[in-house]
């Protein structure tokens, strides 16, 4: 796929010493600070899960880790105020476009570097600036831990502003020969249609954030509650809600978010399932194409949140017909994945069962969005358990087993190591289970006992029935946690005892990343230019296709 | 379903010089992290990127503003709602800014001439122009404060303020780059004066044209 032209890019910043890695402005170093940033969070927000479980289900018991803290409705929601943001922020948001795109997003198109290396340090410290003052609004009285909460979101909407636009210009402009836009592998597609959107709704968000604030510290107007609520139709505001028009900044960025988070699984899946299929993508031009739909119709659905607050009549149809419409690029995607899969000699390794674990997730979580899109079944569906088992199972864990997958596949080109495949398919089974266990009763636990569609006389009936679904769901998410030991186990014995990589590219994969050694080189391609003559995606003829080294117990 | 296919590779590769994707990277250049001088004696890089660069990133400012521009129309109207009697001054600070654009794109004519001395006085009369603009908007602040309208009067009076505000911090912005086009030494830089003048200029207009926008905004929704 690549030869190589001599005399073409030359290193990008060389620097040593502890501070120059800390601060480091290249593209490999900060993609693996996202990956741990990442890491660390997904390991607290699930251990934040479990004690939220553990309360939902045996509320009278004392939790350890917030005994010391003061009980209190208000602290219930701040755990999980915490356990969301750091998922949705920075494991959802971060590993998949921020840590795997940064270190690989220059190497599979054959760049030295991202567009601005500097700013995209600076991008980095922002997010990890506001990581700690998440964290810290956790800790605070609620008060003050809300305008901690709301600076930080700022400080971390500022920090991907930034980097999608780096995304934005180093895929544009830094694209070696040969790398036309057919020729760019599905997950750089994503990445950029991610970054546009990002670009477009962390905006709305930032400015959001600068006018609450305002209003908290400086006592400005901007969503004065009182004045503004009084002349809307009482029909149309809930007692007791938030003022509408903060909710619809927040949606605004919210909704799309979803997709800012699943848009580069979207790439990561496509781009695994092909290359062990060792198969051409099924319609590739429709995936990228679907790719992008996904973006703008995600832009334009804010307000299918919104349902519940009372707006304008028209307005839920709009809504639901945009949000429905986004069944089809769905649908797509989903075609061309099986339409791969078909007839392949398909090589079940950890990452592939993640990927295709990722697909079973999002069919399944996906055909729960159907009732939620549609106002009308919104108002049986719309229970807290329902709408937290959909969002979970198709945004939340779906992405979760991709950036799984992503890990496992990358993992020698970051490390230079394989992580064991033994251990990853033991707990890519526990887990699968566990996750299945867990949010699909909800959906069951939330149409039971919380929605208004059965008459007061059966739901007192049913509340019963949702205990014991509660207690299963409490035993599975504690099971599932548990299950992550493995991972865990499997990710550092990897780094530190395990094998060690005798070739470069274990998969026999073809895209530009995969030309260099692994781990990567501190110069992505030793000085020279790489020149592209063919799509990521096409591979020998299966009876030439190398066969995966097996691996070895060291 | 789809088969194996396998296509034969070579496809013709276009060489550009300038812009767009799927070019040849320019000799020397590093991805713009370099600070290796030894090395690489010509540290310029393709310009596309700053060019790309300014315009997605004033998409970005674009979005923010559309976004508190939003909450204003949905906002305005209210019993609450106290219109807010724009200063005079600010239609003066408005020709002041307009004036700045015209100034700079007359030191990026001079600049097109080689007239480097011409460029940097008429780029310095920009730069001033500027300040000057946002020392008005300071003033027009002091003069509604007299009268007795701040930020938290009422919800006219708080998108007055973050309107002008969140202006003025993007237009700070700009002077930054302003003084950075003319105190820096281009022949270490990894882009040309010209390049570096022009991506400011983009900004800079774009400034230009966004408080129009909002003092129309102002005026006419008030």
């Amino acid at each position: 796929m690549v030869t190589y032209d001599e005399g073409g890019n030359a290193s990008p910043f060389t620097g040593s010493g502890l501070l120059a890695r800390v601060f480091s402005t290249k593209h490999k170093t900060i993609g693996l600070q996202y990956l741990w940033l990442s890491l660390a969070s997904v390991l607290v927000g699930m251990v934040l899960s479990a004690l939220l479980r553990v309360h939902a289900s045996w509320p009278d018991a004392a939790i350890p880790f917030l005994s010391g803290l003061e009980s209190s409705p208000e602290r219930y929601t701040a755990v999980r105020l915490l356990h969301g943001s750091l998922m949705v922020f920075f494991v959802l948001t971060v590993a998949p476009q921020l840590g795997f795109g940064n270190f690989l997003l220059p190497l599979q198109i054959g760049a030295e570097e991202m567009a601005f290396p500097t700013l995209n340090c600076v991008s980095l410290w922002l997010t990890v600036a506001s990581l700690a003052g998440m964290t810290t609004s956790f800790f605070r009285p609620i008060g003050e831990g809300i305008e901690f909460w709301l600076v930080s979101a700022a400080i971390f909407s500022l920090g991907a502003l930034l980097s999608a636009l780096n995304f934005c210009v180093t895929t544009i402009e830094l694209r070696t020969k040969g790398m036309t836009l057919p020729r760019m592998p599905v997950t750089v597609w994503a990445w950029l249609v991610n970054a546009i959107l990002s670009l477009l709704i962390f905006s709305v968000l930032l400015a959001g954030c600068t006018t609450v604030l305002s209003d908290r510290l400086l006592g400005s107007n901007f969503f004065s509650a009182t004045a503004f609520l009084a002349q809307q139709p009482l029909n149309l505001v809930r007692e007791g809600s938030l003022p509408v028009l903060w909710q619809r900044l927040f949606w605004y960025f919210a909704q799309a978010e979803v997709y800012v988070a699943i848009l580069p699984c979207f790439g990561i899946i496509t781009h695994l399932v092909a290359t062990f299929a060792r198969k051409p993508i099924w319609k590739e031009r429709l995936v990228v194409l679907a790719i992008c739909g996904v973006g703008v119709i995600g832009f334009c659905v804010w307000g299918y949140h919104m349902f519940a607050t009372g707006m304008n009549p028209y307005a839920p149809l709009v809504f639901s017909v945009l949000a429905s419409s986004l069944g089809v690029p769905a649908a797509f995607l989903l075609a061309s994945w099986l339409g791969t899969l078909w007839d392949a000699r398909i090589q079940f390794t950890t990452a592939v069962l993640f990927a295709i674990g990722f697909i079973s997730l999002f069919i399944a979580g996906g055909l729960s969005g159907i009732f939620l899109a549609r106002h009308d079944l919104s108002q049986a569906a719309a229970s807290q358990d329902f709408v937290i088992g959909h969002f979970h199972l198709v945004m939340g864990v779906a992405a979760t087993f991709a950036i799984l997958a992503g890990l496992f596949f990358w993992f020698p080109k970051l490390f230079g190591r394989r992580m064991n495949e033994s251990l990853g398919k033991a707990h890519f089974w526990l887990t699968f289970a566990g996750v299945y266990c867990i949010f699909m009763p909800m959906h069951w636990m939330g149409l039971l006992t919380e929605s208004t569609m059965f008459p007061e006389a059966q739901r007192v009936v049913l509340a019963s029935a949702g205990e014991s679904i509660r207690a299963l769901v409490t035993a599975a998410t504690i099971w599932t946690v548990a299950a992550q030991v493995l991972f865990v186990a499997n990710f550092l014995g990897s780094l530190w005892r395990w094998e060690k990589m005798e070739v470069d590219n274990p998969w026999a994969a073809t895209t530009l990343e995969w030309s260099v050694g692994s781990p990567a080189p501190e110069e992505n391609f030793g000085g020279r230019t790489p020149v592209v003559y063919r799509g990521a995606y096409e591979f020998a003829p299966q009876h030439l296709s190398p066969k995966l080294p097996a691996q070895k117990a060291e | 379903m789809p088969g194996t296919i396998v296509r034969e590779e070579i496809e013709l590769i276009i060489e550009k010089k300038d812009g767009g994707g799927g070019i040849t990277p320019p000799a020397g250049g590093n991805g713009g992290g370099g600070d290796d001088g030894k090395k690489r004696p010509n540290r310029r890089v393709s310009p596309g990127r700053y060019y790309t660069g300014i315009a997605i990133g004033i998409v970005s400012v674009l979005m923010f503003f559309m976004a508190l521009a939003s909450a204003f129309l949905v906002r305005k109207g209210g019993p609450d709602w106290i219109p807010v009697h724009i200063p005079r001054l600010l239609w003066v600070n408005t020709v002041v800014l307009i004036a700045s654009s015209g100034a700079l794109e007359a030191a990026r004519k001079r600049l097109g001439q080689m007239d480097v001395g011409g460029f940097q006085r008429l780029w310095f009369v920009t730069t001033i122009l500027g300040v000057i603009f946002l020392a008005g908007q300071v003033a027009a602040w002091r003069i509604l404060v007299k009268q007795g309208v701040y930020l938290a009067s009422n919800p006219a009076s708080s998108f007055f303020y973050i309107f002008t505000g969140a202006h003025a911090v993007h237009l700070l912005g700009g002077i930054g780059g302003l003084i950075y086009v003319a105190r820096r030494n281009f022949e270490k830089a990894k882009v040309t004066r010209t390049v570096a003048a022009e991506v400011t200029s983009y900004y800079w207009h774009f400034m230009d044209g966004l408080w129009l926008f909002l003092l129309a905004l102002m005026y006419l929704g008030k």
